[in-house]
């Protein structure tokens, strides 16, 4: 063990332990075959939505330069057809999962970042702190969330921040519980005792050691809400709640409903955004269960 | 419910964790006064909410409720009146507040009908369609739920997991075009072969009525079910396995009883308690969830109508309905905690 | 806590889902009786009835013509209600309905109508100008009763039967609607007993006493809506037997069940869509019925709200104050564009402010005067306006910012937001931004001024008097707090001394030639562009309907009629009756989708048995 050289600081020492745990946990996550299905699906999507610009341009989106007519069937000039405008589909797609990944990732940072610190702050500071939070949270985890989030996006005016927002604000109370469970069983261990003994401040307690061993329920969480918060996107848009100019996956489908695309049979426009959203939430909902499963084996939820 | 549906997997594990338990008794009377406040209380900070977060929407009711159409501004007056939106905030909320505790939510802006009559109009329709489906889906995520975890690990389990995942990810809007593109429309050799949408053709009497409505609630309810069976079927699998690590198993094992004895004598019951929490809360969210099943099968019920009340904004109609669906949840939770201590079998009593 | 207990709970466990699933098995299926509507309509069998089933999906907001404002809503009042006159269905002229014939005094203030004696309600009394009287009086004295249509009457002075036949108006000052008052005759020994005109919606009993070609017959909110044919209407009974109007919430929906035969006529919300147009015009036995449109579609510009008062309010963009910015802005939209690739062909390209299907007051710009599509030149026009291009491309308006304008739009209209898109690229190859704020209900940032552009369209009558007043002085509102009947807020005194001189002229053409005026001036001022004449499109089933009246006899639209022509007339097929082989294959169906349900039931018994079974082991 790294302990026993007397030559190394603190702070490498902390550095080198945490290098040691995600080795560790790296190891045991290799052993989730469908985690690992998703992540390898995670990051192609990953990699398309950065290069995106360079195979497909930004101009993809564009009205005014659409290459097709509309409505093409596909060929093999469009792969998967073109929309009303004449846009080519495949490109859209592409293009449209920047976005969506984009609003699921944003929205499920701010959800947890909700939720972490109003978990790690309520198991933290006890009393009516903690009561009052609480409470807060069980009355949110309660609120129909789809119904909220609704609510929530006809107040504000339409665009891609208010679908982040109306997600983040609606998902974040099971993230506070978990996290404060966490944060009340990681406060009694004698550490922290300890730390508190040699005058660390409540910053110093909630940062340096609370944090820490939380993060990686966190980051199971994160990885989980991200999945809802992509079906909840394109649900949003789907309902005509997003903002109609940028392109995303449930702006596709949207777009392809009031164009009429179901009953004219015209499916290369419906079919691809759903199963691109069906695929990465399905990705990303295996790559969850399988961080939850290393971190806490007892559930056996894979394998 | 798509948008929540991972997170209430997760912390159902953790409310089944720290699961409420009675010790004595004696003390149940007490536990029950507690919840029931506690639910009493959430009522309430639902019926602040639902006046509050809806004034927030913009815009003028009364102007809207016009049209546009030339109206004087004595005239626009005398509507404010008539919905009692001259008078101070604090004032509406209290009045509000005062009719919902007698069950008045006011009068609709659109309808001019009481939000009470529009609600009991559609609510037999949602509950017809969640009621179907919840029992359904329930029964089905039960039922493979506990094969898979049964033969853990094995093909069976992992087709059976790997499907309800992935129907899990599906949005349920575009499972629901497709039926209707595949099943309602027809495509190729597949004749299309249930109504596209509604709840009866109408003009039908007794029991042609019952299958005419049975024939148009078979889409909405496949879709759901295959949205939502896959969260019951993933907790009662993983409180099964959880089960089947437990100390007595073990016992019961070594007493030499038949391993699938052991299984399904005494894991099965014990990990399907925590699912009936489970069950309780599923069907309070499907009732709100249930909006976009709706909307893509014209199904007459609560969502349509609180979108269309969101568009107006008809405050009283949407106020109603957003109580409708949290108290929905709010009851379903607080049954779900008043019957686990009864089924709990630790519970001495 | 033995093993004992743990397994004495499996039962126990278990009848509790099993009892949970009966209780909401009972509740659904108790449920599901009081739903049953049938009761109430006792009828014959099903045999060879004619029924014309309509897909619609606006809600009704109220079966009570005093309180009905919606299209769907006022369309079926029609049907239920004789009005004292009709539209000609071939040119709009106005005919008899419940009044055979009308006078004026010299004055234009009396008015008196002869009311036929060959009307009856559909319970058997007759239908009187004491009827008349008594609803025309209500709305006058009973501000419920007046929510709907109180405009209509606001103006008269006194409503006298003087006889059963007689119905005689006096008003205040000359009304120019009065051949055209849309209100629906009610029978008074019915109507008189309602205690609160502002809360009843007519939707308790059924059927609903009437005398229109129609009868209501059953109507559940947002499922549908049951007339049935008036045998003894006065003009003729209709050919089918019923008339159903079905609910679905979804376009899509409802041209797969135009397409499977579940309905016979689909109009869409505003229109079917190109693709949903194209794919039905290849399949059999439906008709596309693609009709020029009396709408138009414009953009329109906030020329500053303010009320008659002087008072300004909104926040309109000032830039959009100089004439040339608007012309500027217009010009750079591409309407042959629009027409193909928007609306793919369903709709003719926008020039004066009425319609071509109007040709009498149709007007073109000249060749001069037209703001053709001509990027560049805007770009020229708005450098001379002094709106500058900056270092990155922006142009900038007099307070140093670059301009973004907000675009008002419907956001239920697709082609609004497709439009849009085509603007944000157009207006932003030009230097300026595009902000659009689709609302599902635009109204309120209309009426208060808040918004630079917006998305406009208004259905234009044979008469154009009311588009055309819209656009005066008159029409803003009085204060701020007033609703006006104004669009945009327009105020321009030649347009406002044209229209007065409209107004005046009682030769037709002289007339047409003030009008095509105004809509020059309207078009030179650019508050009002229009991009577009979009058609109706709309499709039934040839092997339902055989024949339908079209309004204006020719190309004209089926649904959204002055009057109850297309519903009245509409001949059924021979094949009619859509419901009989569907309802067959429904039956059948619906013992499979039975079997299905009863299969998950089953499999969840067959669970609990074998449960069980394994305890009595």
């Amino acid at each position: 063990m790294t302990t026993t050289d007397p030559a190394l600081s603190p702070r490498t020492l902390a550095r080198q332990r945490r290098r040691a745990s995600v080795a560790r946990f790296w190891r045991q996550y290799r052993a989730e075959r469908a985690g690992l299905y998703g992540l390898a699906v995670l990051a192609l999507c990953a990699l398309l939505a950065l290069f995106a610009p360079l195979f497909v341009g930004s101009d993809v989106s564009s009205v005014t330069d659409a290459p097709g007519r509309p409505m093409q069937s596909p060929s093999a000039g469009f792969p998967l057809g073109t929309d009303q405008f004449g846009r080519d589909l495949l490109g859209l797609v592409v293009w449209g999962s920047r976005v969506s990944l984009l609003v699921g990732l944003l929205a499920a940072v701010l959800s947890v970042a909700i939720g972490t610190l109003i978990g790690v702050t309520a198991g933290h500071f006890k009393g009516w702190y903690a009561t009052v939070m609480m409470r807060i949270t069980d009355w949110f985890l309660v609120m129909p969330t789809l119904v909220l989030a609704i609510a929530l996006a006809t107040v504000m005016s339409r665009s891609l921040t208010t679908t982040v927002v109306a997600i983040g604000v609606t998902t974040w109370p099971t993230t506070a519980r978990l996290v404060r469970a966490q944060t009340l069983a990681v406060e009694t261990r004698p550490y922290i005792e300890r730390a508190r003994a040699l005058g660390g401040g409540h910053w110093h307690i909630m940062s340096r050691h609370v944090l820490p061993n939380v993060m990686p329920l966190v980051l199971a969480q994160t990885t989980l809400i991200i999945s809802t918060a992509i079906l909840a996107e394109a649900t949003l848009a789907f309902l005509g709640l997003g903002d109609p100019t940028v392109v995303s996956w449930g702006g596709l489908l949207q777009d392809a409903r009031e164009a009429g695309a179901v009953s004219a049979g015209d499916w290369w426009y419906l079919v691809p955004p759903g199963i691109a959203i069906a695929v990465v939430a399905l990705a990303f909902t295996l790559c969850g269960r399988a961080v939850e499963s290393v971190l806490n084996p007892r559930l056996g939820v894979s394998r | 419910m798509t948008a929540d549906a991972t997170p209430a997997l997760v912390e159902d594990k953790q409310q089944t964790a720290a699961g409420p338990r009675v010790r004595k008794g004696s003390a149940y009377p007490r536990y029950l006064a507690g919840k029931v406040a506690g639910a009493a209380v959430s009522l309430l900070a639902v019926l602040v909410t639902s006046f509050f977060l809806f004034r927030l929407i913009p815009g003028d009711p009364v102007k809207t409720m016009t049209g546009g159409r030339q109206v004087s501004a004595e005239q626009l007056a005398a509507y404010r009146r008539e919905f009692g939106l001259d008078l101070p905030l604090w004032r509406q909320f209290t009045d509000y507040c005062g009719k919902a505790l007698t069950g008045d939510f006011g009068t609709s802006y659109q309808f001019r009908a009481p939000v009470v009559d529009k609600i009991t109009e559609a609510l037999p329709n949602t509950l017809l369609l969640t009621g179907t489906a919840f029992v359904l889906y329930t029964a089905l995520g039960i039922f493979l739920g506990t094969r898979s975890a049964w033969r853990r690990g094995g093909l069976g389990d992992r087709v059976n997991t790997g499907l309800a995942l992935t129907l899990y990810s599906i949005p349920s809007f575009w499972l629901g075009l497709l039926l209707i593109i595949v099943l309602s429309v027809g495509i190729g050799p597949i004749p299309g072969m249930f109504p596209t949408g509604g709840m009866e053709s109408g003009g039908k009497e007794g029991f042609a009525y019952v299958v005419d409505v049975a024939h148009h609630l078979v889409l909405p309810v496949v879709t759901l079910v295959a949205v939502e069976y896959g969260q019951t079927l993933l907790v009662t699998r993983s409180a099964l396995l959880d089960e089947m690590g437990s100390d007595y198993l073990t016992t019961a094992r070594a007493k030499g009883l038949r391993d699938d004895l052991v299984r399904r004598r005494h894991a099965v019951p014990n990990a399907l308690l925590p699912t009936v929490t489970l069950i309780f809360i599923n069907l309070g969210r499907t009732v709100a969830g249930v909006i976009l099943v709706e909307t893509v099968f014209s199904w007459p019920g609560l969502g349509g109508l609180f979108y269309q009340a969101l568009s107006v904004p008809d405050l009283p109609l949407v106020q109603g309905l957003f109580f409708v669906f949290a108290a929905a949840v709010i009851v379903m939770n607080t049954l779900a905690d008043l019957v686990y201590p009864l089924l709990d079998p630790r519970v001495a009593r | 806590m033995g093993t004992n207990d743990q397994t004495r709970s499996l039962p126990r466990g278990l009848r509790l889902v099993a009892v949970a699933g009966a209780a909401a098995l009972t509740l659904t299926a108790g449920l599901a009786t009081p739903l049953d509507p049938a009761p109430r309509q006792a009828r014959a069998a099903d045999d060879g009835k004619k029924v014309l089933t309509v897909a619609v999906a606006q809600s009704v907001d109220s079966l009570s013509p005093f309180l009905a404002v919606r299209l769907l809503s006022t369309s079926i009042h029609r049907l239920m209600y004789e009005y004292l006159t009709n539209y000609d269905p071939k040119d709009n002229h106005a005919i008899p309905g419940l009044a055979t014939k009308w006078e004026s005094s010299p004055d234009k203030l009396t008015w008196t109508y002869t009311i036929r004696s060959n009307s009856t309600w559909s319970d058997g009394r007759q239908a009187t100008a004491e009827d008349a009287a008594w609803t025309f009086n209500k709305m006058m004295t009973d501000d419920g009763a007046a929510t709907a249509n109180g405009s209509y009457v606001g103006n008269f002075r006194k409503v006298t039967a003087p006889s059963p036949t007689k119905l005689v108006i006096e008003l205040k000052k000359p009304q120019a609607t009065m051949t055209a008052l849309d209100v629906p005759i009610v029978p008074k020994h019915v109507w008189e007993k309602v205690s609160d005109f502002s809360e009843f919606n007519n939707d308790k009993s059924f059927p609903i006493v009437g005398n229109g070609p129609f009868v209501l017959t059953g109507y559940k909110a947002d499922s549908y809506v049951r007339l049935k044919a008036n045998k003894s209407f006065w003009r003729g009974a209709p050919k089918f037997d019923e008339l159903v109007f079905r609910y679905y919430k979804d376009q899509d929906a409802a041209v797969s069940a135009l397409r499977k035969g579940e309905v016979s006529f689909v109009a869409g919300s505003p229109s079917l869509t190109p693709a949903q147009a194209a794919s039905l015009e290849g399949a059999e036995n439906i008709k596309v019925n693609d009709a020029p449109g009396r709408r138009f579609y414009a953009l329109a510009t906030n020329p500053g709200a303010k009320a008659k008062n002087g008072k300004k309010f909104g926040d309109g963009h000032p830039s959009l104050l100089d004439q040339r910015v608007r012309n500027a802005l217009f010009m750079a939209v591409d309407r042959k564009a629009i027409i193909d690739k928007v609306f793919q062909g369903h709709a003719v390209e926008g020039e004066g402010y009425i319609p071509p299907r109007f040709s009498q007051y149709f007007w073109k710009p000249t060749a001069s005067q037209k703001l053709a599509y001509d990027p560049a030149e805007a770009a020229r026009l708005l450098d001379q306006a002094g709106y500058k291009k900056n270092g990155d491309g922006k142009r900038v308006g007099k307070d140093g910012k670059p301009i973004t304008y907000r675009v008002l739009c419907h956001a239920t209209d697709p082609n609004d937001k497709a439009v849009g898109k085509y603007l944000q690229e157009w207006w932003g190859d030009l230097g300026i931004g595009v902000r659009l704020n689709c609302l599902d209900n635009v109204t309120d940032p209309w009426l208060a001024g808040k918004y630079d552009l917006a998305f406009d369209g208004w259905s234009v009558n044979p008469d154009p008097d009311f588009v055309l007043s819209i656009h005066t002085c008159g029409a803003l509102p009085a204060t701020p707090e007033d609703t006006g009947a104004t669009d945009n807020f327009i105020c321009d005194k030649t347009y406002d001394e044209l229209y007065a001189r409209q107004l005046a002229e009682y030769d037709p053409a002289k007339r047409a030639d003030i009008v095509k005026q105004m809509e020059s001036r309207l078009y030179d001022l650019g508050y009002m562009n229009v991009m577009a004449y979009p058609n109706a499109v709309e499709a039934y089933r040839t092997d339902q309907i055989k024949s339908i009246t079209t309004m204006p006899a020719k190309a004209g639209n089926i649904y959204g009629q002055d009057g109850y022509w297309s519903w009245w007339s509409a001949v059924p097929a021979d094949s009619g009756g859509s419901s009989d082989n569907a309802s067959s294959t429904g039956v059948v169906v619906g013992v499979v989708a039975g079997v299905v349900i009863l299969g998950g039931l089953g499999a969840f018994a067959a669970m609990r048995r074998r449960a069980t079974a394994e305890d009595r082991e």
